[in-house]
């Protein structure tokens, strides 16, 4: 399978806060692909460096084999990735119809546009029957399949998901993960960065554990799920209510045993 | 020398002059100190708030207070010189206390314009009640209670220098540190347990009170009064200009600031007096180069020009984490 | 005497001009933040366009407007890129004072080339009225009014149907998630700006058949869009053409029924800011998101 997305250490952060230490990771064409990790591990840093709303400090960022780092940010949608960003971040004031008008906004997808809406529509029966109504007054759950749909209107290769599930009932999840389970069968590659561990290697190839600024275990996700590290990070039965607990991996690089570090 | 030393032997020189020349200068150069003087205070004034992370756009309101409440207080009253001064800082800190109590927790902009609504609001009044302010027409000062050229031009070198010495010694204790917490973020500032509607309040009367003095004595020097030269636009042009062409959020910087720009006033009156507008413009081209190219103006020129030698120990935002003392 | 008809006539048409001055300002202020405290000058080098044309050239200032308005609009452009671009994600107080630096130098510019004498175009029916039983509708703020009215109108439309127009809205509410749709979101902050100086421009064509046209007439104007924004909100357009009849009622108001009205009418803006700011800072119709 080709390569479609790599991110080679990089490394990045805000101020003077490293989140990114050294990130290195890799998204085949056809392959769904998890990054977890804990609350604050940089999850969304990542899904910015690679939309290119943040620069790096270092390291690279390539698509389809060629190095993309000095293209704005409003020019990667026309070249295959599109996000649908952490908490949604639908256009509020906009209708439904709009905001997905406004999805397919790039050159490459305008003038699909019209096949593009009926495909999203199937795919999303509920927002087909809110097509007027304002994205802000929509429950959690609707806008985060309108943030998805949205994204989808660009025709991406590439769909980058920022946590689909944060703050949605199970129900919703599991309505939202059939989309990005549908969208993938029609030839989207799909990376998704998620906290719900459980519901990410549920429907992900592959995944990547994110801690420290590193990648701390990389693997197909039955080796992400039988790994202790794993295991005891995040799907250990919860004693608080404080998420995940802190995974103290060692910082060096990916891990391919079963086992860990 | 190191910079902060050398500036502080200066201030003081300064102060020295400033206050010897009403008794020993000639009368145009009394005339430019007096001039330089209240734009000091004024600048010093709004520098004050400026630090606090309130953007004044309405300094001329406090101006225009401190310039009617003396005029009237004398005129209607028989007030003499002294507490009619007292009387226009007080005008001046009722104002800003209302100002600072309206706006509430409002911040940048909207508190900005809120300044500019004061100003101009008490300047539609002044023109609308001329039963009391004399109208659109003006006001002439009783000049029977006129104290002498010297009584009033030692209340403004005496003033300058006050409140000089007030930003020092505000800037010495903790509610530096408040005020510039509040200038990053107010909301934030308030989790270490600073109350910043009290704060707030405080700042805007002291520099209320400032302007307003400098209003007032400007009254007595005047000896006439109207809603247009009360709360002139010009006046808070140059209470900005003066600090940010200094060197904003410094204690220096208001000083330096008003030196310059009155000395640029006295070229380009010189040389292009008689074409009308040219001193505004050019105030205003400097205003714009400050604000694009030299955001710490003189006071950054100065610190850059010895920071081989030592960093600048004057509070100023350049510098990350820096504890003064 | 009934004033009331007359009243309504005047206050309306006001309410026309007051719209198309607040919404010229709000396009700018809404999509880039930016408060431009120089968009009075706008409106004032519109209206001595809109003189000199007609003085030099015997123009309509309604012939001229479509060339007035572009040449406005290159103007913003310019402005936008040289000047205020550079101080997007600087803090508010450097924004505040570089526009009103801004202001200033055009004003006094003005002020040099023009001095400082009241001017006015009188094109032939800015002198006729037309006269409907008690009232008395002068045709040059009939005109002015749906002039103002119909640029308003194509504006929103353009907004509300145009991809760009679609765009700026999106840049408006959301800058970030408008880059990811593949706006260029500085080519739209460029954009709100151009069109909001044209929009200026435009005004000033306007009043020039109705108000007195001086350097210092854009100040006033400025404070006025100012209130209208406050007493609306930000991101209504609804709430904006109210505020802008509000206040044309107001201050109409004040001139009819108030004794030496027309002086306190100039106050009546600064009342409503003060009020709105007290009771509901964000606006009557705004989105707390100021």
């Amino acid at each position: 399978m080709t390569e479609l997305l790599s991110l080679s250490n990089i490394r990045a952060g805000y101020g003077e806060s490293v989140v990114l230490q050294d990130l290195s990771l890799v998204v085949r064409e056809g392959e769904m692909v998890c990054l977890i990790g804990a609350n604050g591990a940089g999850k969304t840093t990542t899904t910015r460096v690679l939309t290119g709303l943040l620069k790096p400090w270092g390291g690279q960022v390539a698509f389809a084999g060629t190095p993309i780092d000095k293209v704005a940010a409003h020019h990667r949608v026309e070249l295959g990735v599109s996000l649908a960003p952490e908490g949604r971040q639908v256009f509020p004031n906009l209708t439904v119809n709009e905001n997905l008008l406004l999805g397919s906004y790039s050159r490459r997808a305008r003038p699909q546009r019209k096949r593009t809406l009926a495909d999203v529509y199937d795919l999303f029966p509920i927002l087909a029957s809110r097509r007027m109504q304002k994205a802000g007054l929509m429950s959690g759950g609707e806008q985060q399949m309108l943030a998805i749909a949205r994204a989808l209107m660009a025709r991406p290769k590439l769909l980058v998901l920022d946590e689909p599930s944060l703050g949605l009932a199970p129900k919703i999840i599991v309505d939202v993960y059939r989309a990005i389970v549908q969208t993938a069968e029609q030839g989207v590659s799909i990376l998704f960065v998620e906290q719900n561990v459980r519901a990410a290697l549920s429907i992900a190839h592959r995944g990547y554990v994110l801690a420290n600024g590193r990648i701390a275990f990389a693997g197909s996700a039955a080796e992400l799920r039988n790994s202790k590290l794993v295991q005891e990070a995040f799907l250990a039965p919860r004693r608080t209510n404080q998420g995940p607990a802190p995974i103290k991996a060692s910082p060096i690089g990916t891990q391919r045993e079963g086992g860990c570090a | 020398m190191r910079p902060e030393l050398f500036l502080r032997w200066a201030g003081f020189v300064l102060a020295v002059a400033v206050l010897a020349v009403p008794f020993i200068g000639s009368p145009s150069l009394a005339d430019l100190t007096f001039r330089t003087c209240t734009l000091a205070i004024i600048a010093i004034s709004w520098n004050m708030m400026a630090g606090a992370g309130l953007i004044s756009l309405g300094h001329s309101g406090f101006w225009g207070v401190g310039s009617y409440v003396a005029i009237l207080s004398a005129n209607h009253f028989g007030v003499p010189f002294l507490p009619s001064l007292l009387f226009g800082m007080l005008g001046g800190a009722m104002i800003g206390a209302g100002l600072a109590l309206i706006t509430g927790r409002l911040r940048g902009i909207y508190f900005a314009v809120a300044t500019l609504a004061m100003s101009e609001g008490l300047r539609v009044m002044a023109v609308m009640l001329p039963d009391l302010t004399g109208g659109a027409q003006g006001a002439y000062l009783n000049s029977a209670l006129f104290p002498g050229a010297l009584a009033v031009n030692i209340a403004a070198s005496c003033g300058a220098v006050l409140a000089a010495c007030l930003s020092w010694y505000v800037s010495r204790t903790r509610y530096h540190y408040a005020f510039r917490a509040m200038r990053a973020n107010e909301r934030a500032s308030q989790m270490l347990g600073i109350h910043p509607m009290l704060y707030r309040v405080s700042i805007v009367i002291v520099s209320g009170a400032l302007a307003s003095y400098a209003g007032a004595v400007s009254v007595w020097y005047g000896g006439y009064l109207d809603p247009g030269v009360a709360f002139n636009l010009h006046i808070t042009l140059m209470a900005q200009i003066a600090p940010i062409l200094g060197g904003i959020y410094t204690l220096a910087g208001p000083i330096l600031g008003t030196l310059a720009a009155a000395g640029l006033g006295e070229v380009t009156r010189q040389w292009l007096g008689h074409v009308e507008g040219v001193s505004l413009l050019l105030f205003g081209v400097t205003l714009a180069i400050c604000v694009l190219y030299l955001p710490k103006g003189i006071q950054g020129g100065i610190d850059r020009l010895f920071r081989p030698v030592a960093k600048a120990p004057l509070a100023d935002d350049s510098t990350p984490t820096r504890t003064t003392r | 005497m009934n004033l009331l008809p007359q009243f309504l006539i005047d206050s309306i048409l006001l309410g026309g001009l007051y719209t198309l001055m607040a919404i010229g300002f709000a396009l700018a202020f809404g999509v880039t933040r930016i408060i431009n405290f120089a968009h009075g000058e706008f409106i004032m080098l519109g209206a001595y366009a809109a003189f000199w044309l007609f003085t030099g050239w015997g123009l309509d200032p309604l012939v001229v407007m479509p060339a007035v308005i572009v040449l406005g609009f290159a103007c913003g452009w310019l402005l936008f890129k040289a000047f205020i671009e550079r101080v997007l994600t600087a803090p508010n107080i450097n924004q505040i004072l570089l526009t009103f630096a801004i202001g200033l130098v055009i004003q006094h510019i003005a002020v040099i080339l023009w001095s400082g004498d009241s001017r006015s175009t009188t094109p032939e029916y800015a002198l006729k009225a037309l006269t409907i039983g008690d009232a008395f509708i002068p045709y040059g703020r009939l005109v002015g009014c749906g002039v103002a009215v119909l640029l308003v109108a194509m504006l929103i439309a353009w907004l509300k149907w145009t991809e760009d127009g679609r765009a700026v809205r999106a840049v408006a509410q959301n800058s970030d998630a408008a880059t990811l749709m593949g706006i260029n979101v500085k080519g739209i902050y460029a954009l709100s700006f151009a069109l909001s100086s044209a929009l200026g421009v435009a005004t000033g064509v306007v009043v020039s058949f109705i108000i007195t046209v001086t350097p210092f007439m854009g100040f006033p104007m400025l404070v006025k869009a100012v209130a209208i924004v406050i007493v609306a909100g930000m991101g209504s357009i609804v709430g904006m053409v109210v505020g802008a009849f509000v206040l044309a009622f107001a201050e109409t108001g004040f001139a009819y029924y108030v004794t030496e009205g027309s002086g306190w009418a100039e106050g009546v803006a600064f009342v409503l800011i003060t009020a709105i700011l007290i009771i509901r800072p964000y606006g009557l119709f705004g989105d707390a998101e100021a």
